[in-house]
């Protein structure tokens, strides 16, 4: 009886390594471990503060000088005036900017990504420790926190469920479905008749693009979000639709089986939705991220679902996903010009 | 129609696959291509159906290149040995999807279920029919544009002595309705009375082309049957 049972172990192992499935056990903890790696704020330990004064606004001097005396903790940014402070902000190249607070004059004003943050947390409590130690007061320097992202916690989370969304069908759905037709010789049954290899392309990434879009529309009327700039907003789920699609398309491709596809899209998954998803809280994932498709398609579906961002100011972006959705569709139609692996 | 094969090769490795082979099948012809487990029957066929890119060679239908895949599909139909459907759907929206591609108007289907004796199973999906039954259908969906070359991998795989004789009536029909068929099998005395014409491949080499009653005189089936 064991001895049954452990060839049928072996058996299994040998099927989970050749259809790859194996990889996953090794690739899961190697991608979390690099991750964590890149983390380079862990324990709420988030470092240095780096923040913004305004070059122009006569800041207190108990203020400047506490600030000063902090240059351990705190790292300060001179910006010529708001504009260029939330453009850092943005860039993450400063956690929050101090104005000057028009509902109360003579008290400041934070501004920051997210309220709900740990640099937002860490400079608030920084700076009330600051005042304590410079006036011993307990009136605050900061009585207002301004956000760049607008909305509720849960609209917050919105362009991270999309970006899930939009790689769940890219990089899950559609490898399978490819590869399933591999394997059971349904595209060669289609390629008996007269279409052209390009139409069953264009047929896969348009259904990509349908289920992805049926998704975002079903995520949005249940969780009733409304988006200001909708054409904008359409402009770039179609664009990172066509891209995630096309990609999906062509890592169906390179595989056999479906369960090979599985494995592949797994792989691929990941990479990009943690990078991508994280770098708000990592300044070094924030420079390797941007190298991927999905931080090129999430970025700006942040901009625009939580700061009203315009699609006219982000055509690298756009430019960017079409190209890579145009790359893999062109490999997917040499890889099925020569049959590959069908 | 004409098809004809020149030095048509497929090589795996050293020793597998098809070495070049050449040849010449006229209208109205139905061939078995006839071969142990490994000989190259396959890979032949499926080059011949476009499955497979070949590593060299031509092969042309009626002078057009079979390259020219979308020109010559409606001239080819292929039967794979093992049937290739959408499992999930109705044998009527495998017939009408396939019937859509080739441009064939719709009362096509109607007979095709007809004359394959479908008409019962139209509605049923196809993960729900026998062997038999799917391999009908398959055969069906190779008919919808009436080419006059079909091409029939291992159509007897899997059927029991029943199914393999009305498979058999169901090729020699199709013969007699004008069709040329070339088919693998590897039990060369099953196809003695159906064939007008037997080739033998060998470890990837054409080693027989004639007639039946040549090739059981001749010293191939002896040695590679006997």
């Amino acid at each position: 009886m064991i001895r049954n049972i452990l060839a049928l172990a072996f058996n299994d192992l040998a099927v989970a390594l050749k259809n790859k499935t194996i990889y996953l056990i090794l690739f899961i903890p190697l991608f979390v471990f690099v991750s964590l790696k890149l983390l380079d704020r862990t324990d709420g330990d988030i470092g240095k503060i780096r923040i913004g004064l305004l070059q122009h606004y006569a800041y207190a001097p108990q203020i400047t000088g506490s600030v000063k005396a902090a240059e351990k903790i705190m790292e300060v940014t001179w910006v010529q005036n708001e504009e260029e402070g939330t453009r850092l902000l943005q860039e993450k190249k400063i956690d929050g900017v101090l104005l000057s607070n028009e509902k109360e004059p003579g008290s400041l004003a934070l501004l920051v990504l997210k309220k709900e943050s740990l640099p937002t947390l860490a400079i608030v409590e920084s700076f009330s420790a600051l005042q304590k130690a410079a006036e011993g007061s307990s009136t605050s320097w900061i009585t207002d926190i301004k956000t760049l992202h607008e909305g509720s916690i849960q609209r917050q989370t919105l362009p991270t469920w999309i970006l899930m969304l939009v790689l769940l069908v890219g990089f899950i759905i559609l490898p399978a479905q490819v590869a399933e037709e591999k394997e059971k010789k349904l595209l060669l049954a289609l390629l008996q008749t007269p279409i052209r290899e390009v139409q069953w392309l264009i047929a896969k990434v348009i259904m990509g693009m349908v289920l992805t879009m049926m998704a975002i529309l079903f995520l949005h009327l249940l969780g009733r979000f409304t988006v200001v700039n909708l054409f904008d907003y359409i402009a770039f789920i179609m664009a990172g639709s066509f891209c995630f699609s096309a990609y999906g398309v062509f890592l169906g491709f390179l595989c056999r089986n479906q369960a090979s596809a599985r494995t592949i899209g797994v792989l691929f998954y990941l990479p990009h939705l943690l990078p991508s998803a994280l770098s708000d809280f990592s300044q070094k994932l924030t420079v390797v991220a941007p190298l991927l498709p999905s931080y090129q398609f999430y970025e700006p579906l942040k901009a625009i679902l939580l700061e009203d961002g315009r699609a006219g100011n982000m055509s690298f972006e756009l430019v960017y996903l079409f190209l890579v959705g145009s790359f893999t569709f062109y490999l997917s139609y040499l890889l099925m010009k020569r049959r590959w692996l069908m | 129609m004409q098809l004809e094969i020149l030095n048509l090769t497929k090589l795996y490795d050293q020793k597998r696959g098809l070495q070049p082979t050449s040849f010449v099948v006229k209208k109205g012809e139905l061939i078995a291509v006839v071969g142990h487990n490994g000989a190259g029957k396959s890979t032949l066929l499926k080059m011949l159906a476009n499955w497979i890119l070949p590593d060299s060679g031509q092969v042309t239908i009626d002078g057009i290149d079979l390259k020219n895949r979308t020109a010559v599909v409606k001239k080819v139909g292929f039967v794979p040995e093992v049937p290739n459907l959408f499992d999930f759907f109705s044998v009527e929206y495998n017939l009408k999807l396939f019937a859509f591609l080739f441009q064939t108007p719709f009362p096509r289907v109607d007979e095709i279920l007809r004359e394959f004796n479908l008409l019962a199973f139209r509605k049923n999906k196809i993960q729900e029919l026998s062997k038999g039954l799917k391999q009908r259908v398959n055969i069906g969906r190779a008919l919808l544009a009436d080419p006059p070359v079909l091409l029939f991998d291992e159509p007897t795989s899997g059927l029991d002595f029943e199914m393999t004789k009305e498979l058999y009536r169901l090729l020699h029909t199709i013969h007699e309705a004008g069709k040329t068929i070339l088919f693998t099998s590897h039990r060369p005395e099953e196809i003695k009375s159906l064939a007008t014409r037997i080739m033998v491949l060998h470890k990837g080499s054409l080693v027989f082309d004639g007639s039946p009653q040549k090739y059981f005189q001749s010293e191939v089936h002896e040695n590679l049957y006997a």
